[in-house]
């Protein structure tokens, strides 16, 4: 069992806090206010949500799942910021 | 093009500088004329962007508006963004993948067909069906029409009669116009003020000859929840067919046709953050719903819609499915809390609102609002930069007070003040802190410009005041 167990690594603290810090650099990057912070805030609250997981599978896996999202964001930051239109969101120009 | 026409760009563009701080000072009219001169030579005709140098942006002017940025998004009954993991899921069958998926001979065809039918068990499993239940059209609202038209039609010889509500979607009503025209009879059952159905008048429409009966699961406008589970048991006890239309619960509510007893459902892609021109209906195999299609051709779908089954918008819908399924505690607790926040905000500041439709039977990102004596169309005249809707897309073009908003029993003149809030999965706090303040502003705005307002607020019954003819 033991064996089987240790056969899938979790991820140490340093591959998890760096692909936290992929994410929302990737986020940064894309031209769409509402994506942008969906990307930011999904990526905070999912790994903080699993911040928990104890189970080296489950940990692996959840880290596996965020690694494949990170590859998403990094291509769609690309597609979305070759369609930027000129015009911002009116809550990143000015206040009332 | 020729070097006559860039030095006339150049030269248009020089006017455009000195006369800026006037365009920025004048009415939208006056500065129609004067930008369209400018941009004469581009040969653009209604929408106009000027690059401007104050703001980080530019202005657009587009129907005699301006806004100074693209409006935050609020209208999400009308339709949802494409959530970018969709758009990754869909763009290969654009680019490299593009066979058809009915093609048996070769590759292209092979891997279309194969992606086509993922997406078919993904769209299954957000509902708790089996992927041979599960028919790609181009909608919900051909989706509608299947059931309705198809499902009847099939059943013309025994079936002659179908129950649904006044509140449902126009393309439910419409064709069941279409069937009374062709002999059928229709009971439009009628919703109590907080929008539900009355399950024993339900009961009570139901006749031997009953083929149909049609209850959409959540309202496009007033965003109310039908009880779907009592109402299947209903129609399973009585042996007829229950359709309903999922276009704006799938992937908000959980969704379970074996439990709630549903025969038919049409589910929409652009709902829940997909494309735009797909939906599916979902046709309960045991016991076998038999419908007539209502598209003749080369028999796919197992005969049911013909014609090519758009693969990258049946990926996507079923990527955007697969993401509903595991988002959807996540987006349902940030959205109810942001629902609270809209309300309370603005009910916080304003008074005289009402929430049309029931509060606890309802999908939280849905909120639709009347404001007493305000008038609709300046409201969301002044709330430009706030993109809401007054009623629904679909009936917008006529004057007349949404159907639904009558069929609750609400006033006249409540009824055409009402704005629709759609909050979904990209909103976030400080768009709603900027439509509560919007609104606000534009409420009192006009309220201290109402006649009507002054005399409630000093305490005359409006209702009981005989306006003199003149």
């Amino acid at each position: 069992m033991a064996s089987a167990a240790s056969a899938v690594s979790a991820p140490s603290r340093a591959e998890v806090l760096g692909l936290l810090r992929s994410l929302l650099r990737t986020a940064a990057k894309f031209s769409d206010y509402n994506v942008r912070e969906y990307v930011r805030r999904r990526s905070l609250d999912g790994f903080r949500e699993n911040k928990e997981l104890y189970d080296p599978a489950a940990a692996a896996a959840a880290f596996a799942a965020a690694k494949s999202q990170l590859e998403v964001a990094r291509r769609q930051a690309v597609v979305y910021s070759l369609y930027a239109p000129k015009v911002k969101s009116v809550l990143e120009i000015k206040s009332i | 093009m020729s070097t006559s026409s860039s030095s006339r760009v150049l030269l248009g563009r020089l006017p455009l500088l000195f006369c800026r701080r006037r365009l920025s000072t004048a009415a939208a009219a006056a500065a129609a004329p004067a930008s369209a001169s400018a941009s004469a030579s581009e040969g653009e005709g209604k929408k106009e962007e000027e690059v401007g140098g104050g703001g980080g942006g530019g202005v657009i002017s587009m129907k005699g508006v301006r806004i100074s940025g693209r409006p935050l998004y609020l209208d999400m009954q009308a339709t949802t963004p494409v959530d970018p993991r969709v758009l990754d899921a869909m763009l290969p069958f654009y680019l490299s993948r593009f066979g058809n998926p009915h093609s048996r001979t070769h590759l292209y065809g092979w891997e279309s067909d194969a992606a086509v039918e993922a997406a078919r068990a993904q769209v299954a499993a957000l509902i708790g069906a089996d992927p041979k239940e599960v028919f790609f059209t181009s909608g919900a609202t051909e989706s509608n029409n299947i059931s309705v038209k198809g499902l009847m039609r099939f059943h013309r010889d025994r079936k002659r009669h179908v129950v649904t509500t006044q509140t449902e979607h126009k393309c439910v009503l419409d064709s069941c116009r279409w069937l009374q025209q062709e002999g059928f009879e229709v009971t439009y059952l009628p919703v109590r003020p907080d929008g539900l159905v009355d399950l024993d008048a339900l009961a009570a429409a139901i006749r031997p000859d009953t083929g149909l009966v049609s209850v959409m699961a959540v309202n496009n406008e007033i965003g109310v929840v039908q009880p779907l589970e009592d109402i299947g048991c209903i129609c399973r006890d009585k042996g007829v067919p229950f359709h309903t239309d999922a276009a704006q619960a799938l992937g908000k509510i959980p969704i379970d046709v074996a439990r709630m007893g549903v025969a038919l459902m049409s589910l929409s892609g652009h709902k829940i953050y997909g494309p735009k021109g797909v939906g599916a209906l979902y046709l309960r195999r045991r016991p076998r719903v038999r419908v007539e299609p209502q598209m003749s051709g080369g028999g796919q779908e197992r005969g049911i819609r013909s014609g090519t089954v758009p693969t990258p918008l049946a990926v996507g819908m079923g990527a955007a499915c697969e993401i509903a399924a595991r988002e959807m505690d996540y987006d349902n607790r940030r959205i109810a809390a942001l629902q609270a926040r809209l309300l309370e905000g603005i009910r916080s500041r304003v008074d005289d609102v009402v929430v049309n439709g029931s509060v606890e039977h309802r999908y939280p990102g849905n909120l639709n609002l009347s404001f007493a004596y305000v008038e609709g169309e300046s409201l969301l005249m002044g709330l430009k930069e706030v993109a809401v809707s007054s009623g629904s897309a679909c009936t917008s073009a006529s004057l007349e007070p949404s159907y639904v908003l009558r069929a609750l029993g609400v006033d006249e003149d409540m009824a055409h003040t009402s704005i629709r809030f759609g909050i979904g999965r990209f909103t976030t706090e400080a768009e709603i802190d900027r439509a509560v303040e919007l609104t606000v502003q534009q409420v009192r705005k006009l309220r201290e410009m109402s006649p009507l307002y002054e005399m409630a607020k000093a305490g005359i019954d409006l209702k009981s005041i005989q306006w003199a003819q003149h």
